[in-house]
């Protein structure tokens, strides 16, 4: 019998299951990766003054919308967190439909509002100013989220302490300070996501390392100098986020005491019901229903309610099979790498710095990879590697660093003396993880595959040149439909979309939500 | 009760992706056929369905758009040359047949359907087959206030010309057919004319923009006065009832490209029979007739194929003279030299 204290105590198998964890996520990429690597020569070209130029555009663009959506997300999420008012929970689900749609979408929305607007709007729109806006009102929903269920954990008499020293403004910064290396985190996530998707820059006039490396995809066929890019994008990122990795791991997650485990009440004031509902407004009128208006005007002219239902009918059974995959995928590599963690801050620093440096790797460059190795392997492996299963493990490992940031900050929360304790008494290891763990982690697992879901419902790229024929996501059919459709079945569609996505998010948050988020 | 409704979500979520992620419906009995195919879904999914109505055979099909940015159905189909999942790849234009050509993923197939359509639109070595076909037009919008001053534009020299000066806008020509003009440009004008038009356009300010329905778009709404884009496009916009017209450009000059569809066989395909059998299909006069019927509004190339009011008529057109089957290699040569050299000075 295993005991239970083994996951608080020191060991060879820590480092072994994060090297396994961490090979895994990127095992996709390996074959361009490698290949790119392998042949000299390419790199003078991969570096030439036109990659340059773009990778300072997305450097800019990335670091605008870190400092954005930390602005505004942090002090919205631990607000939500902390008093209660009107609609919470409906303005949370609102807030959170930009994770849903590609961000290309959105800034075709923008570019069309803003065109029947007149020429100064338009003109204001384009590129570095919209590319921003976009990027900010996609990554949004991330640093609120996160900053929300990480001040929704903190222990009630914490909260309570800082209320009786200094009131709600000292409740406040202290809520803040504690969020702030999650919120930090999301956000440099959020920059990051930026750094691999070429739509918004591309629409709205503004050249990115991404539309670079889509080039060299799409428009060279050039496999290897898309390769030498990618990993050059990647590399960028792990200089710039190895002193933050050393900077907020330590921080990132804070034990707590056994006794500390009751979670605060939310309170209910006049003036922050005010600051939120402006707030949340504000982040739902940029983030969706413009950009959502944009798209929809052509309904002003009728619906094609009837075939956009059809295409609904034929294409969400594979979406959410393909949400849901994802998300638990991410959510168990997620807990297993926290596990493997443990309280070491190396480990914390080593696997923060490279879930941020993985997720500045394009996805194309993943599932291409993926494609390579199927196409080389035998046909027995199809069911792993070219069924619906490969999705789904490609989006979930594309954005398992949302939820390894969630668990390693959950695990750390979790007091060390449980497991000792259980140790002492003889408890198994496996009724520990059953009866203790997994009851703690379960509200960030709810959270983390929640996420992950939402995200992976909006990558288009990925199922794209993944997905088994026949069987796309009703994202892609959208956008396979939007070239040349008649607009009222595109407008048709977007709104059917964004529409059901409200409401099952809306019945999750109702269903899961009342207490532990 | 939140624990239990916490692990019943999890439980549910789990049960629901684990049940269903593994069984995609490639297991099944009945025949099939992969078609990828870089032609709009709402155009290619009717006629899908038809085949599958009148032969029994499902069609699995795999579509793919410009609008979407992403690293698209070719490179999918160039990942997967080593074990194809694909039987058929039905391609909006004939450039990208050949890229796969040159990449030894197409297979050689004269289809007996084939009979008719004009050969200066097919591959001489019978990897892809040229049928109905888009045209390169420019799109204006009548009611912008350039036309106060300056007349409809007629050629695409119109895009350098100062009356319009950053009144226009071309799609992205390293993607889709504007890239396909592109190399046909270089192709008819040579090189040194053709690199001079292009200069002439940045020197004009004229816009270039994401994607061919971006050009649409922008026109549509009066953004811009005129772009250059497809006539699928402006059909499109005309029927949205926009207050735009299509021109077809250089009727007096050296003419309008057509862009034919093309059908291609792919080497080493797991239906490879139910493969020819679709090719077969699409490559039928009713075909051709279905496409220039319907949304599509494509011109039929076969001579005998009525054409429906409001469609072109190829016959009647001057096109532009180019050897289609060598347009791969100069848009292979000038995507990686002047033509990325141009877009990155254009987004300056």
């Amino acid at each position: 019998m295993i005991s239970a204290d083994v996951l608080e105590r020191p060991g060879n198998w820590r480092a072994a299951g994060i090297i396994v964890v961490l090979v895994a996520a990127v095992i996709p990429a390996a074959p361009l990766a490698v290949g790119a690597l392998a042949v000299p020569g390419t790199l003078a070209d991969s570096v030439s003054i036109s990659f340059g130029r773009a990778l300072q555009n997305s450097m800019v663009a990335a670091l605008c919308v870190m400092g954005l959506t930390l602005l505004a997300g942090l002090p919205l999420g631990v607000l939500s967190a902390l008093y209660e008012f009107p609609g919470r929970r409906v303005f949370l689900a609102l807030a959170s439909l930009p994770l849903l749609v590609p961000s290309f979408l959105w800034a075709i929305g923008w570019s069309t509002l803003a065109i029947h607007l007149g020429q100064m709007i338009s003109a204001g729109m384009s590129g570095f100013p919209g590319s921003v806006l976009v990027f900010s009102a996609g990554a949004m929903p991330l640093v609120l989220l996160l900053s929300f269920s990480s001040a929704a954990g903190l222990p009630a008499s914490q909260a309570e302490a800082a209320r009786l020293a200094g009131g709600e403004w000292a409740v406040f910064r202290y809520v803040c300070r504690h969020v702030f290396p999650v919120a930090l985190l999301a956000a440099v996530l959020g920059g990051i996501l930026t750094l691999s998707d070429p739509g918004p820059g591309q629409i709205l006039g503004l050249r990115t390392a991404a539309s670079e490396i889509l080039v060299s995809f799409a428009a060279l066929y050039d496999f290897r100098l898309a390769g030498h890019q990618c990993i050059l994008l990647t590399t960028l990122v792990l200089l710039v986020t190895v002193p933050l990795a050393w900077f907020a791991a330590p921080r990132v997650a804070s034990e707590m005491l056994p006794r500390q485990s009751r979670l605060p009440q939310r309170m209910r004031l006049r003036a922050t019901t005010a600051l939120l509902v402006a707030g949340f407004l504000l982040v739902i009128l940029t983030g969706t229903v413009l950009p959502l208006l944009g798209l929809t005007l052509p309904l002003a002219g009728g619906g094609m309610l009837r075939r956009a239902s059809a295409e609904v009918g034929r294409t969400a059974g594979d979406t959410l099979v393909y949400a849901a995959g994802a998300g638990m995928t991410a959510a168990l590599l997620g807990v297993l790498l926290a596990a493997c963690v443990g309280r070491s801050p190396r480990g914390r620093r080593v696997c923060i710095g490279f879930c941020l440096a993985l997720f500045a790797l394009p996805p194309s460059l993943s599932a291409l990879g993926l494609m390579q190795l199927a196409a080389k392997a035998p046909a027995w492996t199809d069911v792993l590697l070219r069924s619906r299963l490969t999705v789904c493990m490609a989006l979930g490992l594309r954005f398992f660093p949302v939820a390894a940031l969630l668990s390693l900050r959950a695990w750390g929360a979790m007091p060390s003396s449980w497991a000792l304790a259980a140790g002492i008494h003889g408890v198994s290891l496996k009724r520990y993880v059953s009866q203790v763990a997994l009851p703690f982690l379960l509200p960030t697992l709810a959270v983390a595959v929640l996420l992950v879901a939402l995200l992976a419902t909006a990558e288009v790229g990925t199922v794209l040149l993944l997905h088994p024929p026949g069987e796309s996501s009703l994202p892609l059919a959208v956008f396979t439909v939007m070239a040349n459709a008649p607009s009222a079945l595109v407008a048709s569609l977007c709104l059917l979309y964004v529409a059901g996505a409200a409401v099952l998010l809306a019945m999750l948050w109702l269903l899961t939500a009342r207490k532990a988020l | 009760m939140i624990q239990f409704r916490l692990w019943a979500f999890l439980g549910a979520v789990a049960l629901f992706a684990l049940a269903r992620s593994g069984c995609s419906s490639g297991g099944t009995s009945t025949p099939a056929v992969v078609v990828y195919t870089s032609v709009d879904d709402v155009f290619a999914r009717p006629i899908a369905g038809r085949f599958q109505k009148e032969t029994g055979i499902e069609v699995k099909l795999v579509p793919d758009t410009e609008e979407t940015k992403s690293t698209g159905l070719l490179n999918r189909l160039l990942a997967e040359k080593d074990r194809p999942q694909a039987d058929v790849f039905w391609s909006g234009d004939p450039v990208r047949p050949g890229i796969l050509k040159k990449h030894g993923v197409t297979a050689a197939y004269q289809s007996p359907s084939a009979e008719g359509l004009p050969a200066q639109f097919s591959d001489p070595e019978h990897h892809w087959t040229g049928f109905s076909a888009r045209a390169r037009i420019l799109l204006a919008n009548t009611q912008h206030e350039v036309f106060k001053n300056a007349p409809l534009p007629s050629s695409i020299r119109d895009l350098a010309d100062p009356r319009y000066k950053g009144k226009a806008c071309v799609a992205n020509p390293l993607f889709s057919t504007a890239g396909m003009h592109a190399a046909a440009i270089f192709q008819v004008m040579g090189e040194a004319e053709a690199k001079k038009f292009f200069e002439g356009l940045l020197a004009n300010q004229t816009r270039v923009l994401s994607s061919n329905g971006e050009v649409r778009r922008r026109v549509a709404d009066g953004e811009f006065a005129f772009g250059l884009t497809d006539t699928d496009d402006a059909a499109e916009a005309i029927r949205d009832g926009k207050p735009v017209k299509m021109i077809f450009p250089d009727e007096k000059g050296m003419g309008t490209l057509i862009v034919p569809n093309a059908a291609v066989l792919i080497a080493r395909g797991p239906n490879t029979e139910n493969g020819k059998r679709f090719m077969d299909y699409l490559l039928r006069p009713e075909t051709e007739a279905a496409l220039a019927e319907g949304e599509a509004a494509q011109m039929p190339l076969r001579p005998s194929v009525p054409v429906p009011k409001g469609v072109a008529n190829v016959k009647e057109l001057k096109p532009m003279n180019v050897d289609y089957a060598k347009l791969a290699d100069i848009l292979e040569e000038i995507s990686k030299g002047f033509l990325k050299d141009w877009v990155d000075r254009s987004s300056k």
